[in-house]
């Protein structure tokens, strides 16, 4: 990867991507705790998350909990695997420079 | 679009520090209820033991609800369509019963008091301990707290320790477990 992936670099979309790809497989984050994690603004959150749905990598599911309105997202199969490799692209970076 | 070296640094610092909160964050959502639960049980049998000292019987089936509770919230948190038996519940519960024979046939309890403080003590331990691995300072916080408050009752306030331990113990969990829910 010669160009870091452009959805996931930017910072907040990469800390909701952090914070997502800790949780196990399938398990879904609330959207007011993902705003607690990432420390957005709701509505910067939302856009952010938005993007992410629309590159394949979040699916974002609302319900109610009750009587009440809920959102939760989570990591998609291939946004997993984007941000493995995102990840791997920075750890390259850093041992190119240290090799 | 190229990235620097220190742009790298940062970005892998960022990750690991959001992935630590959300790890955190997670482990308090799982403990939550399992806390409630035995705060419940907890709050029930001391208070048996107060005020019905005969009713010792009362323990072992508190004890299987918690059990059962502890199963059911357990199997909640797999992943959707994963609800499968969760053997490392089944192990614990069954490490920590040899833990107990053992620690109970090398040094077996003179009072009733020293069995209902012992495993306040023990529970206490062990969220110190999680607190201190997983870095969650609210776990931490609880464990310390139970021990602390355990030992205060054991010492000062013997006459009434039952009634203590319901209130401070099993009131206690439940409010640890709010808290974490909270978080």
């Amino acid at each position: 990867m010669d160009q870091p992936d452009a959805v996931i670099h930017q910072p907040v979309r990469l800390k909701i991507m952090a914070a997502l790809k800790v949780m196990p497989e399938s398990e879904l984050l609330e959207f007011v705790r993902l705003k607690t994690i990432v420390g957005a603004t709701e509505g910067n959150l939302g856009a952010h998350i938005a993007t992410l749905e629309g590159a394949g990598y979040a699916k974002v599911i609302k319900d109610f909990n009750g009587k009440k309105p809920r959102t939760r997202v989570a990591l998609t199969k291939s946004g997993r695997r984007a941000f493995e490799k995102y990840v791997a692209y920075l750890r390259d970076i850093i041992d190119q420079a240290e090799g | 679009m190229p990235v620097s070296q220190n742009d790298a640094a940062d970005a892998l610092r960022d990750i690991d520090q959001t992935q630590q909160r959300s790890a955190r964050l997670y482990g308090y959502r799982v403990a939550s209820p399992h806390l409630i639960v035995w705060g419940v049980i907890w709050a029930v049998g001391y208070t048996a033991s107060y005020f019905r000292p005969q009713w010792q019987a009362v323990w072992p089936a508190l004890v299987v609800i918690g059990m059962v509770a502890s199963f059911w919230f357990g199997a909640r948190t797999q992943p959707q369509g994963a609800v499968k038996f969760e053997w490392r519940y089944a192990a614990t519960f069954a490490a920590m019963a040899a833990f107990i024979s053992a620690v109970f046939a090398i040094l077996p309890p003179v009072t009733g008091a020293q069995t209902g403080a012992f495993f306040p003590i023990l529970v206490g331990f062990f969220y110190t301990l999680i607190g201190i691995w997983c870095r969650g300072v609210r776990m931490l916080i609880a464990g310390v707290a139970l021990v602390a408050l355990t030992l205060f009752g054991f010492f000062y306030l013997q006459p009434y320790f039952a009634l203590w331990m319901a209130i401070v113990g099993g009131g206690g969990l439940v409010l640890g477990g709010i808290w974490l829910k909270a978080a």
